[in-house]
């Protein structure tokens, strides 16, 4: 008996295919803890994690895997994810960067695939930058509860970003003004409010187009994929941003520039 | 010392297309991926798939020994792209089969014939060479400023599904 046993299903060859992969998960916070408990159990082979942030109490409303005795000892969020995923599968070969992970971007290089799972719309730009550049999907998700006319909306979206499809700005998920306003509050995001539940499902989407993408168990997946999520009435719908953008090419990353290190022939 | 090649299913499949066309008098065809590359750590190579450069039918050259002779006219717009932009070349044709192509000797003659040409305009960037058969592909890189020759052991075909093929595992 085999602990993948119920999933081979996903094709003969699959178990292998995971245990190849190389995937690198960019923020293990919310949402990032998510995917990564979900990878291990899934049998991905090689998980890289890069977050430079730690612990703290008000994390535990959401980080899967911290506890309390994290928060004393303020750990490292990649500490946490690593304990996580090799108590699940201890052959999964998990390597953490603890650092910025723009710091540690050429490890991101021979990726198969990236999980975005950060906060900032600045650094979700930067992150499809890098994986476009070597032709890596990347897969975001985005979570965030506001308040409109005294009520509170719980909203977010999952997307598969795969190299020559539509990118983030084509489909607005890159607002101008979200990235100006970040600009202006630079080091003074302050905490916005989050909670579990929606970035467990973000998060199993997440999961799940990487599987599709890798080891689909049937024909006819879209190529790129942008699901929306409505917390208030629980509901996910593909976006009909899509059938808008049909057949339109990428008008963001077309040009050889946008291809490979741009410092390698300068 | 690692290279990785990807390429857009997109791309591979105009790849293949013009190299199933018959040709008047060679048995097969050849053609160039221009790349554009970068490092992966420690001291590897990914070398990235941008655009496909087919040879012309008048720059064969007849010759009933080897599958596809090309000219010094083929290979002079081979580097004139190089030349235009820092791109890496990659040569590429084909093998009618399926499972995993191999190198002939020829295919390794001419492609240790085609590096140092390349080179020549762009020394500083890898450049590879390439066999496919109709469901998998192999190769060999040189990374630049060494005459070895290095197999490539990953190739990515970004596409739905993503096909990952690693000859080291």
């Amino acid at each position: 008996m085999n602990k993948h046993q119920r999933q081979s299903f996903l094709g003969p060859n699959s178990e292998s295919i995971l245990r190849s992969l190389r995937i690198a998960i960019v923020g293990v916070g919310g949402g990032g803890s998510h995917v990564a408990q979900q990878l291990a159990h899934i049998g991905a082979g090689n998980i890289l994690l890069l977050d430079h942030d730690r612990v703290e109490d008000t994390n535990l409303n959401r980080l899967v895997g911290a506890t309390e005795e994290d928060v004393k000892r303020n750990a490292l969020k990649v500490e946490i994810a690593k304990r996580l995923i090799r108590a699940i599968d201890s052959r999964t070969d998990v390597t953490g960067f603890d650092c910025l992970w723009q710091n540690a971007a050429d490890v991101l290089h021979d990726c198969d695939v990236i999980f975005g799972c950060v906060d900032q719309f600045t650094e979700r730009k930067q992150l499809e930058i890098a994986a476009r550049r070597y032709l890596t999907p990347y897969i975001d998700i985005g979570m965030d509860v506001h308040e409109a006319a005294g009520r509170f909306i719980i909203a977010g979206q999952t997307y598969l970003s795969m190299p020559g499809q539509p990118c983030m700005s084509c489909l607005g998920l890159l607002p101008d003004e979200a990235i100006a306003r970040e600009a202006a509050e630079y080091g003074a995001a302050g905490s916005r409010p989050q909670v579990i539940w929606p970035n467990g499902i973000l998060a199993s989407l997440a999961v799940g187009l990487m599987m599709q993408l890798v080891t689909p168990w049937f024909p006819g997946h879209n190529v790129t994929a942008l699901l929306e999520y409505d917390g208030n009435s629980q509901t996910v719908t593909r976006s009909l941003k899509l059938d808008l953008l049909d057949e339109i090419r990428c008008p963001h990353f077309c040009s050889l520039q946008d291809l490979g290190d741009p410092f390698l022939w300068s | 010392m690692k290279i990785i090649f990807k390429l857009t299913e997109v791309l591979l499949q105009r790849v293949k297309e013009d190299l199933r066309r018959p040709h008047p008098f060679a048995f097969e065809r050849v053609g160039f991926i221009s790349s554009r590359s970068g490092r992966i750590p420690p001291n590897g190579w990914v070398i990235l798939g941008y655009d496909y450069h087919p040879v012309d039918d008048e720059d064969y050259v007849p010759c009933a020994s080897v599958g596809a002779l090309i000219g010094p006219g083929a290979m002079r717009k081979a580097l004139q792209v190089a030349y235009n932009e820092p791109l890496s070349m990659v040569h590429v044709h084909s093998h009618d089969h399926r499972g995993t192509p191999a190198f002939s000797k020829v295919d390794l003659r001419e492609s240790a014939r085609f590096v140092p040409n390349v080179w020549n305009v762009r020394p500083n960037l890898p450049h590879a060479a390439i066999v496919l058969s109709e469901d998998s592909l192999c190769g060999f890189g040189w990374e630049p400023g060494s005459q070895r020759r290095i197999p490539i052991g990953d190739f990515t075909i970004v596409g739905v599904p993503l096909r990952i093929i690693r000859k080291n595992t």
